[in-house]
């Protein structure tokens, strides 16, 4: 068997070696790729830390001018100044219920009711010359 | 063409392509050996940064969450006039140059309307100057000669977010900016003592602030990382983070509402009385906590540095005053405790003098004269005589442990710090009249919170309780990570004995020297204390304390508050308890049982019922 000629080892060294060089080319561009990527990324988190920071700060700042508003003292000044006349009650103002406020307040209105309904009837039955029947008016609170 | 020509091509390719390599090889070589330890020095020192990043600091918070304190960030704007110069000289055509700084020149106008300052100001910051530096340090422009560039030119502090957007989109060659955090309290002057302040350097000075610093003020983070030619920092060439920890929230007993309507009523007394100082304590009687505590004169909180030093002061803890008839509760409830007495045993209050251990002891004066009168009348009209027999009785050293079991004569272990220890002498440095005028509330001082705190163990059955001030405290996501319990210090009455000396203390307003500062219905139970002021080491007639201390509902008590007024001026007259400290307390309960929703522990008047059934009296 004859050896191969010298001239066509040397082209197949050529040729692997321009391989490796692809090869490393490629490989570093796909670095270079790669840490494109991971800059972009950095980055973009970077971008999103700032915006979460800077509405963590909004978000104080509202909060610092809501409890501003909202302090008692701003609260009076605002009733004087829109001239709402709000006041808390005075204690002989004030009148305890032990059960449910809703029954109450519609046992309440019932009576007023009545009275007013009882009143009218009687009224317009005097004038009319008859005799009344009473009629019962019911909470519709519940 | 020869197969062999082709081949000394590829051949001498192949050698130039290798020869290349070679020399890009021997170039990395001396890059990254040769020189590399001069090369990173030049690298670091250009791109390398350390940003660090501030905690931002807790928030204090009342009971119900509202803010108290918080923080603001705010912005330092400032001109870099070298980064505008440089970026009009890259612009070779002239006239494309002025076109630009004339573009710039309008810019700064429209920002000196936002900064609110003159437009000349601007301008000149604008103006690129030299500016002195240490010659050793003068390394930054290449020349030694003790100059450099001006970078930094400080336009205006405190600008607030939205301002600051808005000239970000003025998009301004050469404003640089700083940001701070500011410490903001929403209500001004709102439970100032309390809370405290934090000077302009970021140091926590009083209250709160000082106080709970280690919750609060969190960790500064830093990240270690490179920057580009623009100064960007480049997020991919972070080497090294430490993340920031911001500081916990605290949450404390204040209650925003009480405190805002007993500083109103220390507005009023300091209208009316221009007193020396004042005082006014609103705890829970079962846990210690401290519902509002205020004083007169007080301060802004967003304008500490315009408020005098005495305006500073939380006189609940700073300053020591006599209790005067307010001590009486010792005498009374010790000698209840021991069963040497009843609420109707009588005592001669009409008598001046009393032999006492073999001697004659004189009896301090009354205010009003007293017969024989029983037990619950010595502490409904506040008989000094009757106080006096009651600690005879007990004996010194009994009286003394008793005061001492009250808390007098010691700190309540206030939690913000400041307090100072009352004075209560050991009965072998007693003179002989001492256990006569002792338990009128003389030769004895406290703090007023002191004093509060003993009335506050009558309230809640006989135990003596540590203040609370802070309820809980948070960490930034909102979760609890700390609570506070109730402190008892004392057992300084059985119940039975307190909850005898609170009906007894109901008798003050009753019939006693508060009469008329009764709220039907709820039992108020008390003490008036007047106190001559000690002028040039003597009583005087002319300066008083006036107090009132008590609770209510007496069988139920909710709250325990404290008035306390010192030197308060009435025109005419002594400034009394029952003048000048009782009518405050009656008013602020009055608010107190609405806002806190007590009940009353016994049936309102008919009357009344039927004025709030029509909507109340106009």
């Amino acid at each position: 068997m004859r050896p191969p000629p010298a001239h066509s080892l040397v082209n197949r060294l050529i040729a692997l070696t321009l391989l490796l060089l692809m090869f490393a080319g490629s490989l570093g561009l796909g670095a270079v790729w790669f840490r494109q990527e991971i800059s972009q990324t950095a980055n973009r988190s970077r971008s999103l830390e700032h915006k979460l920071a800077d509405i963590e700060r909004r978000l104080d700042e509202v909060n610092a001018q809501v409890a501003a508003a909202v302090n008692p003292d701003a609260l009076l000044r605002q009733n004087e100044a829109m001239r709402l006349g709000l006041a808390a009650p005075r204690e002989i103002q004030v009148w305890r219920i032990a059960g449910s406020a809703e029954l109450h307040l519609a046992s309440k209105r019932n009576l007023e009711a009545f009275r007013d309904e009882a009143f009218s009837v009687a009224a317009a039955s005097a004038s009319a010359g008859k005799d009344f029947s009473f009629r019962f008016a019911n909470a519709s609170l519940r | 063409m020869s197969k062999g020509f082709a081949n000394n091509r590829m051949s001498l390719l192949a050698m130039g392509v290798i020869t290349c390599f070679m020399a890009v090889g021997v170039r990395l070589v001396f890059l990254q050996v040769v020189d590399r330890e001069e090369l990173l020095r030049f690298v670091d020192k250009a791109r390398r940064q350390i940003v660090v990043e501030q905690a931002r600091r807790g928030t204090i918070l009342d009971t119900r969450g509202n803010l108290l304190a918080t923080s603001r960030s705010e912005i330092t704007v400032a001109v870099d006039a070298w980064s505008l110069d440089e970026y009009l000289q890259i612009e070779r055509n002239p006239a494309k140059r002025a076109g630009k700084a004339a573009v710039e020149k309008a810019k700064h106008a429209q920002l000196a309307v936002l900064l609110g300052l003159p437009v000349d100001a601007v301008e000149q910051a604008f103006t690129p100057a030299m500016r002195d530096i240490k010659p050793e340090d003068d390394k930054r422009d290449g020349k030694v000669d003790g100059r450099t560039k001006d970078r930094w030119v400080k336009l205006r502090e405190a600008v607030d977010e939205p301002t600051y957007d808005r000239i970000v989109d003025l998009n301004i060659r050469g404003i640089t900016s700083e940001r701070v955090y500011r410490r903001v309290y929403p209500g001004g002057g709102l439970a100032a003592h309390v809370i405290g302040y934090l000077n302009k350097e970021g140091t926590p000075v009083s209250g709160a602030e000082q106080h709970l610093d280690l919750y609060l003020k969190g960790q500064d983070g830093w990240i270690e990382s490179e920057k580009d030619g623009a100064r960007r920092e480049l997020a991919q060439f972070r080497s090294r983070e430490v993340a920031v920890q911001d500081g916990n929230d605290v949450v404390l007993t204040i209650d925003s509402v009480v405190q805002h309507i007993i500083e109103e009523e220390l507005r009023i007394l300091g209208e009316k009385f221009s007193p020396n100082f004042a005082t006014i304590i609103a705890t829970d009687p079962m846990t210690g906590a401290i519902l509002g505590m205020a004083n007169y004169p007080s301060f802004d909180l967003n304008h500490y540095s315009k408020a005098p030093l005495e305006a500073q002061r939380n006189y609940a803890v700073t300053d020591r005053i006599e209790p005067g008839s307010t001590f009486k509760i010792v005498a009374a409830g010790a000698a209840l405790n021991e069963g040497i007495v009843t609420p109707f045993s009588s005592f001669d209050c009409g008598i001046q003098t009393i032999d006492y251990k073999g001697r004659t002891i004189k009896l301090p004066k009354e205010d009003e004269p007293f017969g024989v009168i029983s037990v619950a009348d010595i502490v409904a009209h506040s008989s000094n005589r009757g106080a006096a027999q009651l600690a005879m009785m007990l004996g010194e050293q009994r009286f003394y442990d008793y005061a001492r079991r009250y808390g007098f004569g010691e700190t309540t272990d206030f939690p913000l710090g400041g307090e100072v220890r009352g004075t209560l002498a050991p009965p072998a440095r007693w003179d002989g009249l001492t256990i006569s005028r002792m338990p009128m509330g003389h030769s004895v001082d406290a703090t007023p919170l002191q004093i509060h705190m003993a009335m506050s163990a009558v309230a809640n059955g006989g135990v003596l309780l540590r203040p609370q001030i802070i309820k809980e405290v948070r960490d930034p996501a909102g979760r609890v990570i700390r609570t506070f319990a109730p402190e008892r210090r004392n057992q300084v009455l059985r119940p039975g004995t307190a909850a005898l000396l609170a009906q007894l203390l109901t008798g003050v307003v009753r019939e006693g020297t508060g009469k008329g500062f009764d709220i039907p219905g709820f039992e108020i139970a008390g003490k008036t204390g007047t106190t001559q002021k000690i002028i040039n080491g003597r009583y005087s007639t002319q300066h008083h304390v006036a107090s009132f201390v008590g609770f209510f509902p007496a069988s139920r008590p909710e709250v325990v508050l404290s008035v306390i007024v010192d030197d308060a001026h009435v025109p005419g007259g002594t400034a009394y308890g029952s003048k000048v400290a009782a009518p405050a307390f009656h008013h602020i309960a009055e608010q107190l049982v609405q806002y806190l929703e007590i009940k009353p522990v016994t049936p309102t008047p008919a009357t009344r019922s039927f004025l709030a059934m029509q909507g109340g009296v106009q």
